[in-house]
């Protein structure tokens, strides 16, 4: 007969013989005299020598697997690896496994007076919503995670955070930044992506400073909750400045034509082209432009520029093209964690992966490092500990100061303005980490 | 600006048409609802991106190998898997091909990667310009070789012994048997001729779009819209469906907004099929 370890647990106890259990073993203390109170028991044979010596061996073991697994830290990162988002998904991986690797060369993170190992759990959910919030249930539920990373995107963070937020598990987004997300009133949800208005007013005001006679704008944006929204701040923002809106057209998720919308902005002649989406979109617009001879004096778009595929993607059809970044490798921040400047991350990112981390990826190691900083401060892995930590947390990284607001989102980040000039991003505002002049298109 | 408008519905009906003919050859022939096709776009898609990016062949002039090899892809297919069900119900080529598509979709992604390519050639004709009316040139071509693709399985489905033994075999398979056609081969034929067509719509839509795994399942949409649109069974119909949703898409994203596109295509989609539901030159056989 085959008899589990629990088994011969409550063997022992039924002949009297009782024996030292070890401390490190309270589940099966548990499990076992919960059996064996229930008079449920499988009949019991008579216990043999070998397996009350193969107890003895096995017992240490168990014991140092069971003391080695409250020195890991598990923090879930539901992502989508496969689906239209999954360029995306890829990237946010790279920004946490560079962290990963970094703690795990400093043999983990320090917490009170011990070194916890970090271990990210991944879930691929397709670039469908709804199956990331199932993957974060999972995760919390079964996976034992005590902290999750958002995943990509401001929609499906909104969907996932109800999860966490149920659960009492932190969620640190790093790709959501649609003020919608954090209005819910959630307090285990933080967010290192500045809210859009962050982005869209300084980036109209600046236009209205650096072109002359900026007068009219067209606005096409992606109908969905990030896009959309930052589109729907730029009409705000640029009504405040007094720049007419003189066409806001919304296209479909999954649009393979833009021709009538272009069509249609182009007969307003706008000084100004603002397009928001994601980076097959954005080429996509940018070429039908081109096929239609659509141009303005300044095209903006978010935030396609940001990626290197865009560039690769459209050749001289880049150019000039400007946009806003939530991080850039310039920037001249100094701060806690692995990477202690912006370049020194750039640097190691550049030699693992080869290509120059964009803002997405930096900000998915900045959540990282939050984490590390709040469990840091805490000494604690508990999910609740590590939400008070990052509620009060004020910290400066490579990714810039980091200090969340009453709503869990970011609130002490600048926003740099580029434009694509010789196949680089040239930060051309704010003025303190400026490279050079906006260059106006035609 | 009107024309304009119409003219970019015009251009993008073609390449509708182009998606759609394979798809509407195979449902309309073999009774076979292909939920591969998509992704066979697709591969045509990459196989003309590896042309041009590893050999520098421009997509036109690689259309015909990259038509032939995603031919010969759909007619392994077809002899190795989908031949063992013919005459089966439509529900078990549907799964076969669902499973088809999984598997093909997924090898994409390990090859290529979920990133988009793009074809950019060194030469482009760019845009002419006509009393104020915008013609994208490459474009045009894209949509006037699909359009002479469609031509010629017309014409091939009329006037071949190859394309009378096709439509033979749909309207009676025994009496096509009996009358000395190898319904086998015939089967083989279609879906290779279909997954051919499907491959060129790739490498056509190559130069406009960008290219990506993920895109298979709006082309398969598309062709499916497309084919209910113009009706099965006719060539013609999927050029006449094509250059309806094209149109359509492209009125009333002008007039109503490019979100409201979609809505107007399939209300007047299911106006149709609730007025006239084998579409608008849909017929029993084919050509």
């Amino acid at each position: 007969m085959n008899v589990g370890l629990p088994d011969v647990l409550v063997q022992l106890r039924s002949r009297g013989r009782q024996a030292t259990i070890p401390s490190v073993y309270p589940p099966i203390i548990h499990y076992a005299t919960r059996r064996g109170q229930s008079g449920k028991d499988h009949p019991v044979t008579a216990i043999s020598r070998r397996t009350l010596i193969a107890t003895a061996l096995v017992t240490p073991a168990i014991a140092r697997r069971a003391f080695s697994q409250a020195k890991v830290i598990k923090i879930g990162a539901p992502l989508p690896l496969t689906g239209a988002l999954a360029p995306e998904g890829l990237k946010q991986r790279r920004g946490y496994e560079i962290w990963a690797d970094a703690v795990k060369s400093a043999d983990g993170i320090k917490v009170g007076n011990d070194r916890v190992k970090v271990e990210l759990a991944y879930a691929d959910y397709e670039s469908n919503t709804p199956r990331a919030a199932q993957a974060v249930e999972r995760m919390i539920t079964q996976g034992g995670v005590s902290a999750v990373f958002g995943p990509y995107g401001s929609g499906a963070v909104k969907a996932s955070s109800t999860v966490t937020e149920r659960h009492k598990v932190p969620m640190l987004a790093p790709t959501a930044s649609a003020r919608e997300v954090y209005d819910q009133g959630h307090k285990f949800l933080f967010g290192t992506l500045a809210p859009n208005d962050a982005v869209t007013v300084p980036l109209a005001r600046f236009m209205l400073a650096a072109v002359p006679n900026l007068k009219r704008m067209a606005i096409l944006s992606r109908n969905d909750l990030f896009p959309l929204a930052l589109g729907q701040q730029m009409e705000q923002a640029a009504k405040q400045s007094n720049i007419e809106v003189a066409s806001f057209q919304r296209y479909p998720i999954g649009a393979m034509d833009h021709a009538s919308a272009l069509t249609e902005m182009a007969a307003t002649k706008p000084d100004w082209v603002f397009v928001t989406g994601y980076t097959n979109d954005l080429i996509l617009v940018r070429r039908q432009m081109h096929e239609l001879k659509f141009t303005a004096r300044v095209i903006t778009m978010l935030t396609g520029p940001s990626y290197k595929e865009f560039i690769d993607a459209l050749g001289p059809l880049a150019e000039r093209v400007s946009s806003v970044s939530w991080w850039e490798p310039v920037l001249p921040y100094r701060g806690v964690g692995p990477f202690a400047t912006s370049e020194d991350y750039a640097k190691a990112f550049t030699a693992r992966y080869n290509v120059v981390p964009d803002y997405g990826e930096a900000s998915s190691t900045a959540c990282a490092v939050v984490l590390q900083t709040a469990a840091e401060k805490a000494q604690s892995i508990e999910p609740i500990a590590l939400r008070d930590a990052l509620a009060g947390l004020e910290v400066l990284t490579f990714y810039g100061p980091i200090k969340f607001g009453p709503s869990g989102q970011i609130e002490s980040q600048k926003c740099p303005i580029f434009q694509l000039q010789g196949g680089k991003r040239v930060i051309v505002a704010p003025a303190d980490i400026r490279q050079g002049d906006l260059q106006i298109i035609s | 600006m009107i024309a304009q408008v119409l003219l970019n519905g015009l251009l993008l009906g073609g390449l509708y048409a182009c998606i759609a003919a394979g798809f509407s050859l195979l449902w309309g022939v073999m009774n076979v609802i292909n939920l591969l096709h998509g992704t066979l776009v697709v591969l045509g898609g990459y196989l003309a991106w590896m042309a041009f990016y590893f050999f520098g062949v421009h997509p036109l002039v690689a259309l015909p190998a990259v038509a032939l090899l995603v031919g010969l892809f759909g007619a392994s297919l077809q002899a190795g898997v989908l031949g063992r069900v013919v005459g089966a119900p439509v529900l078990v080529t549907l799964v076969i091909t669902f499973g088809l598509d999984l598997i093909t979709r997924n090898g994409l992604l390990l090859s290529f990667g979920a990133d988009f390519r793009t074809i950019r050639p060194s030469w482009t004709l760019g845009t002419a310009e006509v009393g104020g009316l915008k013609i994208p040139l490459d474009r045009t071509i894209a949509a006037s070789a699909a359009l002479a693709m469609t031509l010629a399985l017309y014409l091939l489905l009329r006037r071949s012994w190859l394309g009378r033994a096709i439509i033979a075999v749909r309207m009676d398979r025994d009496a096509a048997a009996l009358m000395g056609v190898r319904v086998r081969h015939a089967f083989t034929a279609a879906f290779a001729l279909s997954a051919a067509l499907a491959g060129a719509a790739g490498a056509l839509l190559g130069l406009v779009f960008p290219i990506s795994p993920l895109q298979s399942d709006g082309y398969l949409g598309t062709a499916f819209t497309v084919c209910v649109l113009g009706g099965l069974g006719s060539v013609v119909g999927a050029v006449v469906g094509g250059v309806v949703l094209g149109l359509v898409e492209s009125i009333a994203g002008f007039a109503l907004g490019a979100e409201n596109a979609s809505i107007v295509s399939f209300v007047l989609l299911i106006l149709l099929l609730a007025v006239r539901p084998e579409g608008l030159l849909g017929r029993r056989g084919y050509a």
